[in-house]
Formats: structure tokens, C-alpha cells, sequence
């Protein structure tokens, strides 16, 4: 049936067009890296001195090198110095979500309290941890006035103190995400439909347990999804403890990451090694994204009402 | 009956609040008051009275020729913007091609770049260096931008946002009206797309702007630095015999231009945060 | 000198889904034409297609007597106003009505002019340097109409515009579109679900369904002898009332049973129906309450469920012999609900139809 080409008007070329940099520049700068990370994960290539060994293929050697060695202690630094972070921030975020968004609570300046929790965020972390290191060193001004107050009798040194450390780092992440999760949160508060409250409260709902019946299970999966992207973002730890640690990730290398432990490797270009932990990396980073991408459209349902419900009232703005 | 409690719950969350806004200024404050105090001054402990200092730190800053913290912020800007303006271009561009047209692959690119949208570059790093390497780029600041035209979170932003604005009897109209389509794309859709723009491109930038790892493994000439490398730089340096006014003022330095900016546009930026729901 | 001509065109979506199985459709230079049915019908795909938005899968299309298949939209020399307006949110009213203009380079003299001309035409002038947030819907409407009329366009393509008026403002906007076409003598086309808009408007109208036209005919014939159920059902409000009935022999012709009742027809045509059952349809205005009619015979006696007291008139909803019917009566003959009524059935306004073929006989 169809007619020969250039028999009708057809846009299909521009859509290939107009989205052929992206790719272009995906495949440039994104794909083909992967796949020479991946291949010389296989291959015994670094250099020693000035000279460059390899490359060898050493078939899964490198892989085996990984696990005999650190990697799994590096993992586990990370997922400590994650859960120390993120545990604090999805608490507090979901409160102040509930709070932001109860019309009883008439909290004043809401809109200077977001501001004001969502500026870390933006915050150059190496600068961020590079402040901590100086506030925390061992006679930085929080030691020095600790002191003089007379709470501690010496000095604590928190950066030679493995908990001190990870608690510090965690702390860090914990200040520069809360109040990006937090505005997430409560813009999936805000989705709900308020009548719901309204209906929740006339059938005698204290604040508690609207909270725990009503709102929970409808920003559910909000809630997922800040959870796994907060992983993704664990997973790439890197700015905070490299300088805090200055790239040692001391003490005795409890605060050094996979990122970390990546970097020290293209550091000193040992690609095989370099390549291997990105390998396993990636195979993490692929699970997560195809969590993001199922909750994302396991949402689309609603997600498409809610749309809808706000097209209306866009669409006049757009058309006056 | 009823108002007790809740009378009680707004005290409690004040007093949290009031905690945390502490907590995320009390540094920011220390920071900037230590930029203004001397050494010796410094060694002494906290003070919330700013010191006399602040052009004699910021002096001994610029004319360290080791942190050349003025070539810092020329090549932060000119990374920074570069990847603010492709960034938030092409996803556009990528977006509109995505909702605009009816094409074979238009579903699998769609699908693919939702695979990718949260995958950390880091992945493919050791390919990345390689590359660069191999098309002598290492040392220039082409690798620390050209990548942004890609930023799948960006176009997600953007898909979204043309999905609720951006009608496409608008584009049909233009079309009937003699626009060909690169017109329409940049005489009509980019203009309505303004807001969205300016939002993404207020990200793009800051995450840019604190981009350490990639610039890390790509820079090491002196002058070719941006303003995290030289940060880290100090870490590295022995760091007790440096004069912690100037630790101080550099690191006000990378940070205080993006509060300025940030208080500027905290309504906007607020609110995309809360529509994008992705970012970095 | 631009009528617009489908030859066998097809439309099939890349989904494989066929709208439009086989168009054949000849609208007239300077014709206002509606095209009408229920949505889905493929009537905006059929108004896409002149306009070049929607691609033609096979079949021919003239604007004037050339091909248009492959021509792009822009050079169609064809207007077209949107549902939604479409007027470009960043732009002024003004700049909205040249931005086709300055594309094709006109001179900025001219473009004031044509500009100047539209607005007073439209009763714009006082809004010209508006944006169209800052106008109300009718406004809004009038701004799209006016983009489509400063380019001089050969035929003018209107996709439910009025849709997002409010009645009144819809019913105002209808006799302005009608003034336009008069003044401008170009070909309209017109699409819009809605048949009071299409038999007020329309020159002729083309009723759809399902990818295929039904009838194309003026309103007056239209109405008068619809050419199946489905445009005797679409066209008309109330709708026409439909009453399956047995054909048999009587005296001057043929009558058609249902229940007590036995309405005599003069239609020699039915012979072969003879025994067997029918599809007969009457509307509303031709069952009569005035006396005067039942000289004719034909009269059946409805109980009446609910009544509609309109003014001037009245919508009875009757139940006879367990049919539903709805007659529309002047209000000084109208009876109210739970009474009965002598109604006469106008048996040569009575149409006939194939029960299998759903065809005017």
C-alpha cells in the first residue's frame, strides 16, 4: 500500500536528526569507553616506572585480584559511610515533609527553610569536605572550642578515629542531601489528592496515623525512588572522602571507597585493575538502573493523571 | 482539646528546624568569617566577629603563583557555562526529537535513554582517559564539556516538561505557517521552554562548577586547573604550613559565587527541584 | 480557484490501524463544507491530510487541480485554525498574526496592513500588542483566526474551533465565521462534532463515520432524506425517532404496524418488504398534537413519561406499544406526564429503512 519514498510528507528524518548529538556524543564520550573498560579488564596493562606492561590477556586474573585483595572491604566502607548518611536524611526528610505539608502545622517562612536546606547541596563537596578538614583537624577551631569549653579534655582527633571519620563523612552527606530529598518528598505530598486527608481526618486519623496509613503508602514510590538513586549516588562516593582523607582514605583506609579505590588505580594507570573495578561497578550501577526505570514507569499510571490534572490548567497558560 | 497537641507539634518542629538551618549555616558563616581573620587569629578558635583580614587573605591568595586562582575561575566559568548551555540545548533538542516525531526508533531511544539516565560516568572513566588521551585532548578543557551534550537526567527534565507545556498543534501550526523545523525548534519551542531552561542550566552549571573526579584524571597543567583541583591541591600540599586565612578565602572563593547565585534564584531553583524529581 | 479533490485516499497509521479505508470527496472552490460524525470518525484526520500534517498512505489529493501528496504544508497555501488556537504563548497578537508573513518575507508595510485589516475585520485593534495569556477565549479565538487570514490563504482548515467556547460565545462566533467566509470567498473547510454547528454553517456537509462518508449533501437534504440510520440519527435534535415496524398490505398503499397501530404510507417501493420488518423513522415536529391533523388518520395514543416544558414548545417522552418516542409539540397542545395524548403520525414525513442494510428506502 505504502507509495514510494518522497511520495508524501514525512518528518521521521528530523526526529533522527535532532537526537543524533546526544547519541553521537553518548557513543563518543560514553560507549566506546565502556566497552575499552570492559576489554582491558581482561588484560594485564599498567605501567611500572616509565614502562608500560602489557597489554596481556589474563583472561579473569584481574577480576580474581580484585576479591583476593581489598575490594570487598572498600565496598563495604561504602555502604557504611552510605547507611550513615542516608538513615538520618530519609528520617528527617519524611518529617519535614509531613510537617511542611500539614495545613494544621502553620509553619511560618517554610519557603526560607527550604531554601535554606537545600543549599549544601549546591555546595562544592571538595571544598565542603576541604572546610570540614580544617573545622575537625586536630587543633582546628571545633577541637580548640570543645576544649576551652572544657567538654573534652584533649584534643579529639577525629580524622585519626576510623568512627570519627565515617561519621564525619556520613555526616557531610547527610547535610548535602537532606533538603533535596526532602523538597521531593513533599512535592509527592503535595500529589496527593487533598480530600484524601480531608476524608482521612473525618474518619478520625490522628497526624500519626494519617501519616502512617495515608501518606507513606501513597508517596511510595517517590520513596523507592529516592532510596535507589541515593544508592547510585553512594555508589559514586568519591569527592568527600578523597579530600577529606587527602586520596588515603585513612585511617588504615576504613573510609576509602570503590570510587576511591578506582581512582588510586587510573591514578598510578594501572588500566587492567582500573578496568576491572569499573566493570563490577557497572554491573551494580546497571541493577540500579533498571530499578529507577521500573519505578519510574510503574508510576506512570498515576504519574499520567497527575500530569493531566496539571495540563489543564498549563495548557491556558500556554495558549494565554 | 484538639489544639494542644498540635500546639506541642509545631513547637517540636520548630525547635528541629531551627537545628537544622544551624547546622547548614553555622558553616558557611565560620567559613566566611575565617576568610576574613588572620592565621594567628584563626589558631585561636571560633569567633563569630569577623577579623580585619579579608583583603590581606584574599591578596595572599592571587599572588600565590602555586594555586593560580584567577586562571581557576576563568576555566571553571568557561567549563562550567559551556556544559550549562550544551547540556540544557541538546537534551532540548534530543527531547523534542523524541516528542515531536513519529519515527521507527523513537521508542527504543526513548527506552534506552531512561536505562541510562541515573548511570554514573565514573564507569567508564578508564576508557574515557584513554580516549582523550589517544585524541590529544588530555590537559584541554574540550573533554571537561563536549560530554554534557549527552545528560540523559537533563532530557528527562525537559521531556517532562514539553509533555505538560508545549502542545504540538504549536508545532503544526508553525509548520503550516513556512517554519521549517529548526526554525520552529529555536523561534518557538525554545522560548517556551525558557523555564525549564534557565532551571537546567542553573544545575548543569553548579554540578559542573563542583565537578572534581573526571577534571581531576584530565587536568594537570597548572593553568589549565579549575577550582576543585586547586582545593584538592591544597589538601595534598603539607597542609600546617599553610596560612589558614588563605585555606579559608579559597574555598569562600569556589563556594560564595554559587550562594549568590543560589539566593538570587532559590524560588526557581526550589521549584525545580521538586518538579524534576532526577538530577545528579 | 481552489476546490479540493480526494481520489481513493487511504490512511493507514504506522500501527497498522486503517481511519480512512477509501476517501472520495470533491469540495467546491469558495464552498463552506463541514465535515461531521461522531469522533473517531476520521473527519481531522481527513482535515490533517489537505493540510499536509498527516501523511497521505495511498490515493491522490488536489488543491486546485495539483497534486499535493508530496508537498509540504507550508506550501499548500492553506490556513488553519486549531483547536486550541495554538497561537504562540511568547508572541503578541500582532507578531503571532506575521509570524507566517515574515517567514515569507512580505514587506513590513504590507504586513501592517494585512494586520490593520484583519483587526478591524475581527474587532482586534485594542489588542494587537497583547500576549494571548492576557485574552479571553473568544479573543483568543479571533486572534486564530485572524493568523489565518492576513496570509491570504486559498482554503481556509478549521478544526473545532468553537469547542472551547462557552455556548453563547459559541453561538456568536458561528455567525462570525459565516459573515468571514462571505466576505472572504475562499473554500472553508470545517470540522466539528457538533451537527447544529454543521447545519448552521455549512454550505454542504459531509457526514462520517468510521473513515467513510455517509452522505454529502446541503443541510435541507440532509435533514429532509437522510440516506441511512446513522445520518438520520446524527442529524437533528431531538434526535429522530426510530420504531421497527411490520410491513403490510392496506388500502392506498402500504402499512407499517407496530403495536395497535397501522400507519398508512403511499410508498410503492415497500412491495417487496411486504411481511417482513422495517425500520421507520419520524421526528420529533412530525408528530402532531394539533386537532387539525387528525383528519388524516394515522393518530396512535401514547402515554407520555416525562415532559419538557421548553416555552413555545414542549418534548414529550412517550411510551407506545414498549417504544420509546419523543415528540415535540407546540405548548398549548401539550399534555403533562402520566396523562395520555392522541398524537398523528405525518405519514409524509416518515422515513423507511432497511433493517439488514440500515438504507433509505
Amino acid at each position: 500500500m505504502r507509495k514510494v519514498k518522497g511520495k508524501e510528507v514525512s518528518y521521521a528524518k528530523y526526529g533522527y536528526l535532532f537526537i543524533a548529538p546526544f547519541f553521537i556524543a553518548f557513543l563518543i564520550f560514553q560507549f566506546i569507553p565502556l566497552i575499552q573498560t570492559i576489554y582491558y579488564s581482561f588484560f594485564e596493562y599498567y605501567r611500572s616506572g616509565l614502562k608500560i606492561i602489557g597489554p596481556n590477556p589474563v583472561g579473569l586474573a584481574n577480576y580474581s585480584a580484585l576479591f583476593e585483595a581489598d575490594f570487598g572491604r572498600y565496598a563495604g566502607n561504602t555502604i557504611i559511610m552510605w547507611i550513615i548518611g542516608f538513615v538520618p536524611q530519609i528520617i528527617i526528610s519524611l518529617l519535614l515533609a509531613a510537617w511542611f505539608t500539614d495545613i494544621r502545622l502553620k509553619i511560618k517562612g517554610k519557603q526560607f527553610f527550604k531554601v535554606v536546606i537545600y543549599m549544601p547541596n549546591l555546595i562544592m563537596a571538595s571544598a565542603f569536605a576541604m572546610l570540614f578538614f580544617a573545622l575537625f583537624s586536630d587543633n582546628g577551631p571545633v577541637n580548640t572550642t570543645l576544649v576551652s569549653m572544657g567538654i573534652l579534655s584533649k584534643p579529639f582527633r577525629f580524622l585519626s578515629s576510623v568512627w570519627g571519620t565515617r561519621g564525619l563523612v556520613g555526616l557531610m552527606n547527610f547535610l548535602m542531601w537532606f533538603g533535596n530529598t526532602t523538597i521531593l518528598l513533599m512535592a509527592a505530598v503535595m500529589g496527593i489528592n487533598p480530600s484524601l486527608f480531608e476524608a482521612a481526618e473525618l474518619d478520625g486519623c490522628s497526624p500519626r496515623q494519617t501519616f502512617f496509613r495515608v501518606t507513606l503508602p501513597m508517596i511510595r514510590p517517590i520513596l523507592v525512588y529516592v532510596l535507589i538513586t541515593s544508592m547510585i549516588g553512594g555508589l559514586q562516593m568519591f569527592d568527600v572522602p578523597q579530600i577529606l582523607t587527602n586520596g588515603k582514605g585513612t585511617p588504615d583506609r576504613t573510609s576509602m571507597t570503590l570510587i576511591m579505590y578506582l581512582n588510586n588505580h587510573l591514578f598510578s594507570k594501572n588500566y587492567g585493575m582500573a578496568g576491572a573495578v569499573s566493570v563490577i561497578l557497572f554491573i551494580i550501577a546497571a541493577i540500579l538502573c533498571l530499578a529507577v526505570y521500573f519505578t519510574l514507569n510503574a508510576d506512570d499510571d498515576s504519574k499520567r493523571v497527575r500530569k493531566r490534572d496539571r495540563f489543564k490548567p498549563r495548557k491556558e497558560a500556554v495558549n494565554g | 482539646m484538639d489544639k494542644k497537641p498540635s500546639h506541642a507539634r509545631t513547637v517540636i518542629a520548630y525547635i528541629v528546624l531551627i537545628i537544622l538551618t544551624f547546622l547548614c549555616l553555622f558553616f558557611f558563616y565560620i567559613l566566611i568569617v575565617n576568610a576574613t581573620r588572620s592565621h594567628p587569629e584563626i589558631q585561636k578558635g571560633f569567633s563569630f566577629i569577623p577579623g580585619h583580614s579579608l583583603m590581606k587573605n584574599l591578596r595572599s591568595v592571587l599572588n600565590d603563583a602555586n594555586i593560580p586562582v584567577l586562571s581557576g575561575i576563568k576555566n571553571s566559568l568557561i567549563v562550567s557555562s559551556l556544559s550549562a548551555i550544551l547540556a540544557t540545548y541538546f537534551s532540548a533538542l534530543t527531547a523534542y526529537g523524541l516528542y515531536a516525531y513519529d519515527f521507527k526508533l523513537k521508542k527504543p531511544a526513548f527506552v534506552f535513554i531512561m536505562l541510562i539516565l541515573v548511570m554514573p560516568t565514573q564507569v567508564s572513566a578508564m576508557g574515557f582517559i584513554n580516549l582523550i588521551t589517544k585524541m590529544g585532548m588530555l590537559n584541554t578543557l574540550y573533554p571537561l564539556f563536549l560530554p554534557s551534550i549527552a545528560a540523559p537526567a537533563v532530557f528527562y527534565f525537559m521531556y517532562s516538561y514539553m509533555q505538560s507545556s508545549l502542545p504540538l498543534e504549536l508545532v503544526e501550526a508553525a509548520r503550516i505557517d513556512g517554519s521549517n523545523e529548526f526554525h520552529t525548534f529555536n523561534r518557538v519551542v525554545i522560548p517556551i521552554m525558557k523555564p525549564a531552561l534557565a532551571v537546567q542550566a542553573i544545575f548543569a552549571f553548579v554540578s559542573s562548577w563542583n565537578n572534581y573526579f573526571i577534571p581531576a584524571l584530565v587536568i594537570s597543567e597548572n593553568n589549565k586547573k579549575t577550582l576543585p583541583i586547586l582545593i584538592a591541591a591544597l589538601r595534598s600540599a603539607d597542609f600546617l604550613k599553610f596560612d589558614m586565612g588563605k585555606v579559608y578565602m579559597l574555598i569562600t572563593i569556589a563556594i560564595v559565587p554559587i550562594i549568590i547565585v543560589y539566593i538570587a534564584l532559590s524560588k526557581y531553583i526550589v521549584a525545580g527541584v521538586a518538579l524534576g524529581g532526577v538530577k545528579e | 480557484m481552489a476546490g479540493i479533490t480526494f481520489k481513493n485516499v487511504v490512511k493507514t497509521y504506522d500501527n497498522g490501524v486503517t481511519v480512512v479505508p477509501d476517501l472520495n470527496l470533491e469540495i467546491k472552490d469558495k464552498e463552506f463544507v463541514v465535515l461531521v460524525g461522531p469522533s473517531g470518525c476520521g473527519k481531522s484526520t481527513t482535515l490533517r491530510m489537505i493540510a499536509g500534517l498527516e501523511s497521505i498512505t495511498d490515493g491522490e489529493l488536489y488543491i486546485g487541480d495539483k497534486l499535493m501528496n508530496a508537498v509540504a504544508p507550508k506550501n499548500r497555501n492553506i490556513a488553519m485554525v486549531f483547536q486550541n488556537y495554538a497561537l504562540y504563548p511568547h508572541l503578541s497578537v500582532y507578531k503571532n498574526m506575521t509570524f507566517a508573513l515574515e517567514l515569507a518575507k512580505v514587506p513590513k508595510d504590507e504586513m501592517k496592513k494585512k494586520v490593520q485589516w484583519a483587526a478591524e475585520i475581527l474587532g482586534l485593534e485594542p489588542y494587537l500588542d497583547r500576549k494571548p495569556k492576557a485574552l479571553s477565549g473568544g479573543q483568543r479565538q479571533r486572534v486564530a483566526l485572524g493568523r489565518a487570514m492576513v496570509r491570504d490563504p486559498e482554503v481556509f482548515l478549521l478544526d473545532e474551533p468553537l469547542s472551547n467556547l462557552d455556548a453563547k460565545l459559541r453561538t456568536e462566533m458561528r455567525s462570525q465565521i459565516s459573515k468571514l467566509h462571505k466576505r472572504l470567498g475562499t473554500t472553508f473547510v470545517y470540522v466539528t462534532h457538533d451537527q447544529t454547528e454543521a447545519m448552521t454553517m455549512g454550505d454542504r456537509i459531509c457526514v462520517m463515520k468510521d473513515g467513510i462518508i455517509q452522505q454529502f449533501d446541503t443541510p435541507q437534504n440532509l435533514y429532509d432524506h437522510p440516506c441511512n440510520l446513522f445520518v438520520a440519527g446524527f442529524i437533528g435534535s431531538p434526535q429522530m425517532n426510530f420504531v421497527d415496524a411490520t410491513v403490510e398490505k392496506a388500502d392506498g398503499g402500504y402499512a407499517l404496524c407496530f403495536g395497535a397501530a397501522r400507519i398508512v404510507v403511499d410508498r410503492p417501493e415497500l412491495a417487496e418488504y411486504e411481511g417482513k420488518m422495517v425500520v421507520f423513522g419520524i421526528r420529533p415536529e412530525d408528530l402532531h398534537a394539533e386537532p387539525a391533523f387528525f383528519g388524516k388518520g394515522n393518530v396512535i395514543d401514547a402515554y407520555i413519561d416525562l415532559d419538557e416544558m421548553m416555552g413555545s414548545e414542549s418534548y414529550l417522552y412517550l411510551n407506545y406499544a414498549d417504544q420509546k418516542l419523543i415528540a415535540r409539540v407546540p405548548a398549548r397542545y401539550a399534555k403533562r406526564a402520566e396523562e395520555n395524548i392522541s398524537l398523528a403520525v405525518d405519514a409524509e414525513k416518515i422515513h423507511i429503512f432497511d433493517k439488514d442494510t440500515e438504507k433509505a428506502i
